[in-house]
């Protein structure tokens, strides 16, 4: 051992005398207590497992996704919900240009869609109306429209589905409730009227769907 | 007249070790300037915000840059060069190509350091420096390296002691980092949150696998050769060794904790952190136990007294860090300035105390002139006062910080950034106590290396400037 002097240790000593403990064997009771130091080290250890074990996530890339159960009832009215979602998209982007947004039209151009009989009547109404066009004087809630040819409806070229939505939209909204239109429906009426060109005669519809009610 | 060995080895290094330890001060002064640059834009929006080149972001990513691989990359080379062949008792190879490549390190760091200035940054954590400096830092780093385990493995004795263990291990962990992190982040760079994974990784493993160990092997070289006593409880050394090599880099990324990363990265971090806790045990276990033996040399002999401030620092903010990484407090330090405590921490409070200490030690022995006492003491306590007004300051308005961050119901500007504006005030003023140590030794220190450096405008001292020289 090199003598403790303000002079400090020579290289040469400090190489020396380090790699002669480093070869030295110790007891592991030397110097302290063994059993502390495994307690400690073991806690250590144990905190860590704990902490991986709780927040690794099992080392997957995102979180799990939470399971929700519905039933019946819930998956029915989600599909509702969003199948008059999509209507009103296409109400949007297709109809209310001329029916309005709120569904009211405009007085002697447009028929109104709120409150009106075609809209609540038999669901082959209004998808042969969506399907073909329509022109020709018709009545909707006692006012005459369709006078002038600048009125006419053309046929909306969307798809069986897109046509059961924005009809199921229509149907149910601003205060309308009518039975919900499906895409089945809409699918066989679209055959069956495949030979038709030409938009539908509006007296001839209004005789065929609405003579019961009282419109004259 | 007879040398002794240590003598010639000194003398074969003297050039080598002059120019690294000048230039290294140089850095220190500019990363010092550019510190309280960007701490004062902190508590005065308007201070040099007319020019360009001084906005916040490009001042405080260039004094990161500075200090890190210039004062740091020169003070490595400087002090691993010296305590490496004293250690071999060999004398140093390669002393033309050593300080050809340490001109062009510092060129590459100047070209970089203004390529950051000028907004030609590249985005990754202390790789800031424009893309096309890397190869030459890269190339002069490795010459430097090289000859230094040249000089090593003409070594008279077989057996390496833990000074040597990390040091060398600290000159070959930055290559290894940097060609880890280019790889995945320049040449195939990796895709979504991974390049930000590495990025994030490759900065903090720098501070903790090329800054740390060196420092520590310094420690481990300083405190026997100062106190005479051989390390106390050695055979814990070469654990702590391994334990730095292998938890270290795992250990940093905790700093990601709460980020768009998948949660075992973080998770794994935290642990290791907790486990970072033997390494830092051994290493303060081995300096302190054998240090504070001689209480009184700790105390008058200036370069042990910097070493052991740098242990001491390195002790408690480590296990501070160990702390700061859990969960439940990081969710509260996460965002807030306490990441600029553990940086300064680093940098300031450990790497830097324990350079000063040991360049104190090596250049009387290198040039055979001594520094004056009084104007080293002055440096320990302007920079002790610098180093713990920055810490405290970072440390407590980091808590405050990111508490009062907690809590949405408070204004952002009139609570918050009002209440922590203070301690941006304080580390101000500690920047500028820093500077003006900083100052004091890169004068004591040029001092030493240069004499007389107007000698050749006075032909008639020119006699005895050369005695003085050589």
């Amino acid at each position: 051992m090199a003598p403790a002097k303000f002079d400090g240790m020579k290289d040469d000593d400090m190489v020396e005398i380090h790699s002669n403990l480093g070869r030295e064997k110790h007891p592991p009771t030397k110097g302290f207590l063994v059993a502390p130091l495994i307690f400690v080290f073991g806690c250590l250890i144990f905190v860590c497992s704990i902490q991986l074990a709780h927040s690794t996530n099992s080392f997957q890339v995102h979180p799990p996704q939470e399971i929700v159960e519905l039933t019946e009832e819930e998956k029915e009215a989600l599909r509702l919900e969003r199948k008059l979602d999509s209507g009103k998209k296409i109400f949007t982007s297709k109809c209310a240009s001329c029916h309005q947004p709120n569904g009211l039209g405009i007085a002697t151009q447009y028929p109104p869609l709120a409150g009106s009989e075609w809209v609540s009547a038999n669901p082959e109404l209004i998808t042969k109306i969506i399907l073909k066009g329509l022109k020709g004087e018709i009545t909707v809630k006692g006012e005459k429209y369709g006078t002038s040819p600048a009125a006419n409806m053309v046929a909306v070229p969307i798809n069986d589905r897109e046509i059961a939505n924005v009809s199921t939209y229509v149907r149910n909204a601003w205060g309308n409730s009518a039975s919900e239109v499906f895409e089945s429906d809409v699918a066989d009426i679209r055959t069956n009227t495949a030979g038709q060109n030409e938009q539908w005669i509006g007296e001839a519809l209004q005789s065929e769907y609405l003579s019961g009610a009282s419109t004259e | 007249m007879k040398f002794t060995a240590e003598q010639i080895i000194d003398k074969s290094a003297k050039w080598v070790i002059s120019f690294f330890i000048a230039s290294a001060g140089l850095w220190l002064l500019a990363a010092a300037l550019l510190a309280y640059c960007a701490a004062a834009k902190l508590t005065d929006p308007f201070f040099l915000s007319t020019f360009e080149f001084f906005t916040y972001g490009k001042v405080k990513i260039a004094q990161a840059n500075a200090f890190v691989y210039g004062w740091g990359g020169n003070s490595i080379f400087a002090v691993s060069i010296w305590i490496i062949a004293r250690l071999a008792q060999a004398e140093l190879r390669g002393r033309f190509l050593l300080i050809a490549s340490g001109i062009i390190w510092n060129v590459g760091i100047t070209l970089g350091l203004l390529g950051i200035l000028d907004g030609h940054m590249n985005a990754h954590e202390m790789l800031e420096m424009p893309r096309e400096i890397w190869p030459l830092l890269f190339i002069s780093y490795s010459v430097i390296a090289s000859f230094i385990i040249v000089t090593h493995r003409s070594r008279s004795k077989h057996e390496t002691i833990a000074p040597q263990w990390f040091i060398l291990a600290s000159l070959l962990w930055f290559p290894a980092l940097f060609i880890i992190a280019w790889n995945g982040l320049e040449i195939n760079p990796a895709r979504g949150t991974l390049q930000a994974v590495l990025s994030m990784w490759f900065g903090q493993s720098l501070i903790w696998l090329w800054l740390t160990p060196f420092a520590l092997g310094v420690a481990y070289y300083l405190i026997p050769a100062i106190t005479g006593r051989p390390i106390d409880k050695y055979y814990l050394a070469i654990f702590g060794f391994w334990c730095i090599a292998l938890l270290a880099p795992w250990s940093v990324v905790h700093h990601l904790e709460g980020g768009p990363v998948p949660m075992w990265i973080p998770a794994i971090g935290t642990v290791m952190s907790i486990a970072m806790i033997f390494p830092i045990a051994v290493a303060s276990t081995n300096f302190h136990a054998t240090a504070f033996k001689d209480i009184d040399i700790v105390w008058n002999n200036l370069p042990l007294r910097f070493v052991i401030f740098g242990t001491l620092s390195y002790t408690i903010s480590s296990y501070i860090g160990v702390v700061f990484s859990l969960p439940a407090v990081a969710k509260l330090t996460q965002f807030s300035i306490i990441n600029e405590f553990h940086f300064n921490q680093r940098v300031y409070g450990f790497f830097s105390m324990i350079v000063f200490g040991a360049v104190y030690h090596m250049l009387p022995r290198v040039t055979g002139k001594d520094i004056p006492v009084g104007a080293k003491s002055f440096h320990f306590w302007t920079s002790a006062l610098g180093v713990l007004m920055l810490l405290l300051a970072y440390l407590i308005g980091g808590l405050t910080h990111g508490v009062l961050a907690q809590q949405p119901s408070l204004d952002w500007a009139s609570s918050v950034i009002a209440s922590i504006r203070p301690y941006f005030l304080i580390t101000q003023i500690a920047f500028v106590i820093l500077g003006l140590s900083q100052l004091v030794f890169v004068i004591n220190i040029w001092k030493v290396l240069f004499p007389n450096p107007f000698q050749f405008l006075n032909n008639s001292s020119n006699d005895s400037a050369k005695n003085a020289v050589a």
